[in-house]
């Protein structure tokens, strides 16, 4: 180490003592040039290659989330629309439906009564229909109880008459005796 | 101590230095590093890369916001590539390359650039005659100091920056040489003292040292040029 190297020297080649080193503090034309082109350089690198890089990206990714922002917003309001409809809908199918329960009451209601009347009906018939049968039993009855009666009225005023009668005057002589 | 190591020499006495070389390849390095990082991105980021990628624009993008105001934003590029150039001329010291910010062409320069861009955003804020005008605010006597500070700004941040990283250079080899004669002097073998120590301190030196000046001059560039927009 030589003090002399630490004093300033303004001499570009001061390293002319073969040693190949240039003074502790020199002013080097050269490297002040080269530099400034490294500052100029190393600046347009990060501009260049970093910063506008990455604020592209940055940019479109702004843009995408601003996109997906408004694509959310218009569904968001789409879904509210189409609820709404249904909604809508839902209610107009609902006073429907009670609508058709009504009717449908109604009319089971109607037709109840119209099967009643129908039963009853048709029992009235019934009954009158048995009635008449009752009615023609009856007669039929009280005319083969007349019939019998007569048999034994005949037998009866053939033993009393102990007599021989032809069938025409015995014929006779019964109905003058029912008619009497 | 030596300065860069000169590396050959073009015409008009224009040198190439171990420091412009070395820049270089910290410039390759960073280009590299870039195309990897932002190489494929998605819309939605599926790559590790692509995350450390926006984490450091939206870093820049918040630290020029924050010092500097909307207004400023086309500088955010410019700050991350100067502290990218500190922090890596300053951390090559690691791998036992020679920090480019430990020359003093490389600070100066920079702190030039900061100190034109100063007067170019005063120029255009209000004007060339009211940028002659402001510095004789607020009296006229005052002149000849406003005149020397807008030079002695360029000059403390160049020097602050070289002289932190030079030092811790200085130090380090300082101590190294240090730890080698005292193991002479107790007779080892191999200088076995160089062991340990040196490590230590270059976490201060090199690692720490080189993230505070790179903040420091990222930090000071942003005010200056902010401030002067007032």
């Amino acid at each position: 180490m030589q003090i002399l190297d630490l004093i300033p020297s303004l001499s570009p080649i001061a390293a002319s003592d073969g040693s190949g080193f240039t003074p502790f503090i020199t002013i080097e034309l050269g490297t002040i040039i080269f530099v400034l082109l490294n500052l100029l350089i190393i600046y347009l690198l990060f501009k260049k290659f970093l910063f506008e890089r990455v604020q592209k990206i940055l940019d479109a990714r702004q843009n995408d989330v601003q996109a997906m922002y408004t694509d959310a917003e218009t569904a968001k309001e789409n879904a509210l629309s189409i609820e709404a409809d249904y909604t809508e809908k839902l209610s107009q199918a609902k006073d429907e439906a009670n609508e058709l329960v009504r009717s449908a009451t109604k009319r089971a209601q109607i037709r109840g009564e119209e099967i009643v009347n129908e039963a009853k009906e048709q029992a009235g018939h019934i009954k009158k229909r048995a009635e008449e049968d009752i009615e023609r039993e009856k007669k039929r009855a009280i005319n083969q109880i007349k019939d019998e009666i007569s048999d034994i009225a005949i037998d009866a005023a053939s033993k009393i008459a102990q007599k021989e009668i032809n069938a025409a005057d015995q014929e006779k002589l019964i109905e003058e005796f029912i008619s009497m | 101590m030596n300065g860069p190591k000169l590396i050959f020499q073009l015409p008009f006495g224009i040198n190439i230095t171990e420091t412009v070389f070395l820049s270089w390849c910290i410039i390759v390095a960073v280009a590299l590093l870039l195309l990897y990082l932002t190489h494929d991105m998605e819309k939605v980021p599926t790559k590790k890369r692509q995350v450390i990628a926006e984490w450091i624009v939206e870093t820049m993008n918040n630290l020029v916001k924050e010092n500097m105001g909307e207004k400023f934003m086309g500088f955010a590029p410019y700050i991350a590539g100067l502290f990218t150039y500190s922090i890596l001329g300053s951390l090559i010291g690691l791998i036992g390359l020679r920090p480019v910010t430990a020359d003093i062409n490389t600070t100066a320069t920079w702190a030039v650039t900061t100190a034109l861009m100063v007067q170019i955003v005063k120029v255009r804020t209000s004007g060339f005659g009211g940028y002659l005008k402001g510095f004789a605010e607020p009296v006229a006597a005052i002149t000849p100091l406003n005149i020397i500070s807008e030079f002695s700004t360029p000059v403390s941040m160049a020097f602050r920056h070289f002289g932190n990283i030079a030092a811790g250079m200085v130090i380090s080899s300082l101590i190294y040489m240090g730890l080698a004669s005292l193991s002479a002097a107790i007779h080892l073998p191999i200088p076995l003292l160089q062991v340990g120590l040196p490590a230590i301190l270059s976490l201060y030196f090199d690692i720490f040292s080189g993230f505070m000046q790179a903040y420091i001059f990222c930090m000071l560039t942003m005010v200056f040029i902010s401030s002067a927009a007032e």
